[in-house]
Protein backbone atom coordinates (compact mmCIF):
# COMPACT_ATOMS: atom_id res chain seq x y z
CA UNK A 1 0.00 0.00 0.00
CA UNK A 2 3.11 2.07 0.43
CA UNK A 3 3.80 1.39 -3.46
CA UNK A 4 0.19 3.25 -4.33
CA UNK A 5 0.35 6.37 -1.82
CA UNK A 6 3.04 8.74 -0.55
CA UNK A 7 0.75 9.12 2.07
CA UNK A 8 1.27 5.71 3.26
CA UNK A 9 3.97 4.47 5.54
CA UNK A 10 4.35 0.65 6.31
CA UNK A 11 6.45 -0.77 9.00
CA UNK A 12 6.72 -4.89 9.87
CA UNK A 13 7.47 -5.04 13.53
CA UNK A 14 8.87 -7.96 14.96
CA UNK A 15 6.58 -8.12 18.15
CA UNK A 16 8.97 -10.04 20.63
CA UNK A 17 11.55 -8.10 19.82
CA UNK A 18 10.07 -4.94 20.71
CA UNK A 19 7.39 -5.68 23.65
CA UNK A 20 7.24 -2.33 24.62
CA UNK A 21 5.64 -1.17 21.45
CA UNK A 22 3.35 -5.06 21.37
CA UNK A 23 2.51 -3.25 24.77
CA UNK A 24 1.17 -0.32 24.02
CA UNK A 25 -0.98 -1.49 21.02
CA UNK A 26 -2.14 -4.45 22.92
CA UNK A 27 -0.72 -7.14 20.47
CA UNK A 28 -2.28 -10.21 22.04
CA UNK A 29 -1.78 -12.46 18.72
CA UNK A 30 -0.07 -11.58 14.85
CA UNK A 31 -0.77 -10.33 12.59
CA UNK A 32 -2.26 -7.44 14.12
CA UNK A 33 -2.19 -4.11 12.14
CA UNK A 34 -2.60 -0.86 13.45
CA UNK A 35 -3.42 2.49 11.54
CA UNK A 36 -2.43 5.66 12.67
CA UNK A 37 -2.10 4.24 15.77
CA UNK A 38 -5.62 3.69 16.60
CA UNK A 39 -7.58 1.61 14.24
CA UNK A 40 -6.57 -2.07 15.00
CA UNK A 41 -6.92 -5.13 13.31
CA UNK A 42 -6.16 -8.35 14.09
CA UNK A 43 -5.50 -11.21 12.04
CA UNK A 44 -4.85 -11.46 7.77
CA UNK A 45 -7.90 -10.94 5.51
CA UNK A 46 -8.57 -10.85 2.13
CA UNK A 47 -7.04 -7.83 0.11
CA UNK A 48 -9.79 -5.76 -0.23
CA UNK A 49 -11.37 -6.34 3.26
CA UNK A 50 -7.82 -5.46 4.70
CA UNK A 51 -7.36 -2.40 2.63
CA UNK A 52 -10.91 -1.14 3.33
CA UNK A 53 -10.10 -1.92 7.10
CA UNK A 54 -7.07 0.21 7.08
CA UNK A 55 -8.57 3.28 5.23
CA UNK A 56 -11.70 3.17 7.97
CA UNK A 57 -14.17 2.48 4.86
CA UNK A 58 -17.18 0.13 5.68
CA UNK A 59 -17.39 -3.29 4.19
CA UNK A 60 -17.89 -3.60 0.78
CA UNK A 61 -21.50 -5.17 -0.08
CA UNK A 62 -21.63 -9.05 -0.67
CA UNK A 63 -22.59 -9.87 -3.84
CA UNK A 64 -25.65 -11.46 -4.18
CA UNK A 65 -26.43 -14.99 -4.25
CA UNK A 66 -25.60 -16.96 -7.23
CA UNK B 1 28.93 -18.03 6.02
CA UNK B 2 25.97 -18.41 4.34
CA UNK B 3 22.31 -18.45 5.95
CA UNK B 4 20.91 -20.35 2.69
CA UNK B 5 21.64 -23.20 1.06
CA UNK B 6 22.77 -22.94 -2.31
CA UNK B 7 19.49 -23.98 -3.47
CA UNK B 8 17.75 -21.06 -1.59
CA UNK B 9 19.79 -18.73 -3.06
CA UNK B 10 18.81 -19.89 -6.70
CA UNK B 11 15.38 -19.96 -5.84
CA UNK B 12 15.79 -16.23 -4.11
CA UNK B 13 17.85 -15.03 -7.12
CA UNK B 14 15.12 -16.23 -9.59
CA UNK B 15 12.71 -14.75 -7.39
CA UNK B 16 14.97 -11.42 -7.19
CA UNK B 17 15.61 -11.36 -10.91
CA UNK B 18 12.56 -9.26 -11.56
CA UNK B 19 14.17 -6.28 -10.02
CA UNK B 20 14.71 -3.17 -12.55
CA UNK B 21 15.74 -0.37 -10.16
CA UNK B 22 18.66 0.05 -7.30
CA UNK B 23 17.20 -1.22 -3.85
CA UNK B 24 19.32 0.13 -0.63
CA UNK B 25 18.65 -1.52 2.60
CA UNK B 26 19.34 1.18 5.04
CA UNK B 27 20.27 -0.52 8.26
CA UNK B 28 19.72 1.20 11.39
CA UNK B 29 21.77 0.45 14.44
CA UNK B 30 24.54 1.17 16.72
CA UNK B 31 28.18 0.44 17.50
CA UNK B 32 28.49 0.52 21.27
CA UNK B 33 25.13 -1.53 22.84
CA UNK B 34 23.84 -3.23 20.06
CA UNK B 35 20.75 -5.85 20.34
CA UNK B 36 22.16 -8.73 19.24
CA UNK B 37 19.26 -9.22 16.59
CA UNK B 38 21.32 -6.16 14.85
CA UNK B 39 24.00 -8.47 14.13
CA UNK B 40 21.40 -11.22 12.67
CA UNK B 41 19.71 -8.29 10.76
CA UNK B 42 22.86 -7.73 9.19
CA UNK B 43 23.60 -11.05 8.21
CA UNK B 44 20.59 -11.48 6.16
CA UNK B 45 20.75 -8.17 4.53
CA UNK B 46 24.25 -8.86 3.31
CA UNK B 47 23.13 -12.76 2.56
CA UNK B 48 20.60 -10.76 0.11
CA UNK B 49 22.41 -8.49 -1.15
CA UNK B 50 24.68 -11.32 -2.10
CA UNK B 51 21.95 -12.40 -4.31
CA UNK B 52 21.33 -9.59 -6.82
CA UNK B 53 23.62 -7.04 -8.07
CA UNK B 54 21.24 -4.10 -7.48
CA UNK B 55 20.79 -4.67 -3.89
CA UNK B 56 23.44 -2.98 -1.75
CA UNK B 57 23.03 -2.15 2.06
CA UNK B 58 24.17 1.07 3.90
CA UNK B 59 24.53 0.80 7.86
CA UNK B 60 23.89 3.64 9.33
CA UNK B 61 24.75 5.08 13.03
CA UNK B 62 22.01 5.41 14.87
CA UNK B 63 23.47 7.60 17.85
CA UNK B 64 25.51 9.47 15.49
CA UNK B 65 23.32 10.30 12.19
CA UNK B 66 20.28 11.46 14.13
CA UNK B 67 19.72 13.57 11.52
CA UNK B 68 19.31 10.70 9.18
CA UNK B 69 17.00 9.00 11.58
CA UNK B 70 15.02 11.95 12.45
CA UNK B 71 15.09 11.84 8.27
CA UNK B 72 13.40 8.26 8.21
CA UNK B 73 11.63 8.32 11.26
CA UNK B 74 13.56 5.77 13.35
CA UNK B 75 13.62 5.81 16.87
CA UNK B 76 13.62 1.96 17.46
CA UNK B 77 16.68 -0.01 16.42
CA UNK B 78 17.39 -2.60 14.38
CA UNK B 79 15.24 -0.79 11.69
CA UNK B 80 15.77 -1.47 8.17
CA UNK B 81 14.61 1.30 5.70
CA UNK B 82 13.84 0.32 1.79
CA UNK B 83 15.17 3.19 -1.11
CA UNK B 84 14.31 2.25 -4.73
CA UNK B 85 17.01 4.41 -6.16
CA UNK B 86 17.96 6.41 -3.22
CA UNK B 87 13.79 7.51 -2.87
CA UNK B 88 12.16 6.29 0.26
CA UNK B 89 9.73 3.84 -0.38
CA UNK B 90 8.12 4.20 2.99
CA UNK B 91 8.42 0.60 3.72
CA UNK B 92 9.99 -0.03 7.41
CA UNK B 93 10.72 -3.20 9.00
CA UNK B 94 11.79 -3.33 12.71
CA UNK B 95 13.72 -6.02 14.48
CA UNK B 96 15.69 -8.67 12.72
CA UNK B 97 13.74 -10.04 9.36
CA UNK B 98 14.00 -13.69 10.18
CA UNK B 99 12.39 -16.69 9.80
CA UNK B 100 9.14 -16.05 7.96
CA UNK B 101 9.65 -12.09 7.91
CA UNK B 102 12.73 -13.08 5.80
CA UNK B 103 10.05 -13.84 2.80
CA UNK B 104 8.35 -10.57 3.47
CA UNK B 105 11.80 -8.70 2.97
CA UNK B 106 12.39 -10.47 -0.55
CA UNK B 107 8.94 -9.56 -1.57
CA UNK B 108 9.92 -5.89 0.09
CA UNK B 109 12.72 -5.77 -2.12
CA UNK B 110 10.91 -6.72 -4.76
CA UNK B 111 8.21 -3.97 -4.40
CA UNK B 112 11.06 -1.42 -3.81
CA UNK B 113 12.73 -3.10 -7.26
CA UNK B 114 9.90 -2.80 -9.26
CA UNK B 115 7.42 -0.46 -10.10
CA UNK B 116 4.28 -2.68 -9.45
CA UNK B 117 2.34 -2.97 -6.04
CA UNK B 118 1.11 -5.86 -6.95
CA UNK B 119 -2.37 -4.80 -5.39
CA UNK B 120 -5.52 -5.49 -7.34
CA UNK B 121 -7.05 -2.99 -9.36
CA UNK B 122 -9.89 -2.36 -6.90
CA UNK B 123 -7.82 -1.94 -4.05
CA UNK B 124 -5.39 0.63 -6.03
CA UNK B 125 -8.41 2.52 -6.79
CA UNK B 126 -9.70 2.59 -2.95
CA UNK B 127 -6.54 4.06 -2.31
CA UNK B 128 -6.44 6.36 -4.64
CA UNK B 129 -10.08 7.68 -3.93
CA UNK B 130 -9.60 7.86 0.21
CA UNK B 131 -5.83 8.77 0.94
CA UNK B 132 -5.23 12.50 0.85
CA UNK B 133 -3.97 12.26 4.51
CA UNK B 134 -0.64 10.36 5.93
CA UNK B 135 -1.21 7.30 6.90
CA UNK B 136 0.95 4.82 9.49
CA UNK B 137 0.66 1.25 8.78
CA UNK B 138 2.07 -1.08 11.83
CA UNK B 139 2.10 -4.48 11.47
CA UNK B 140 3.09 -6.41 14.24
CA UNK B 141 4.54 -9.85 13.36
CA UNK B 142 6.43 -12.91 14.77
CA UNK B 143 9.02 -14.99 13.06
CA UNK B 144 7.69 -18.21 13.24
Amino acid sequence: MARESAHIRATCIEATEFMDLSRTFRVTGVPKTVVNESIEILGALPEEMFVREVLGLPEAESPPEA
Amino acid sequence: MSLLSEHDRQVVRDHLARIQHRVTLLLFTQTIGAPETALMARQVLDELASLNDLIRVEEVNFVLEKDRAAQYGIDHIPAIVLLSDDTDTRMRFLGAPAGYEFMSLIEAVILAGTEDSQLDPQSRALIAANVSAPLEIQVFVTPT
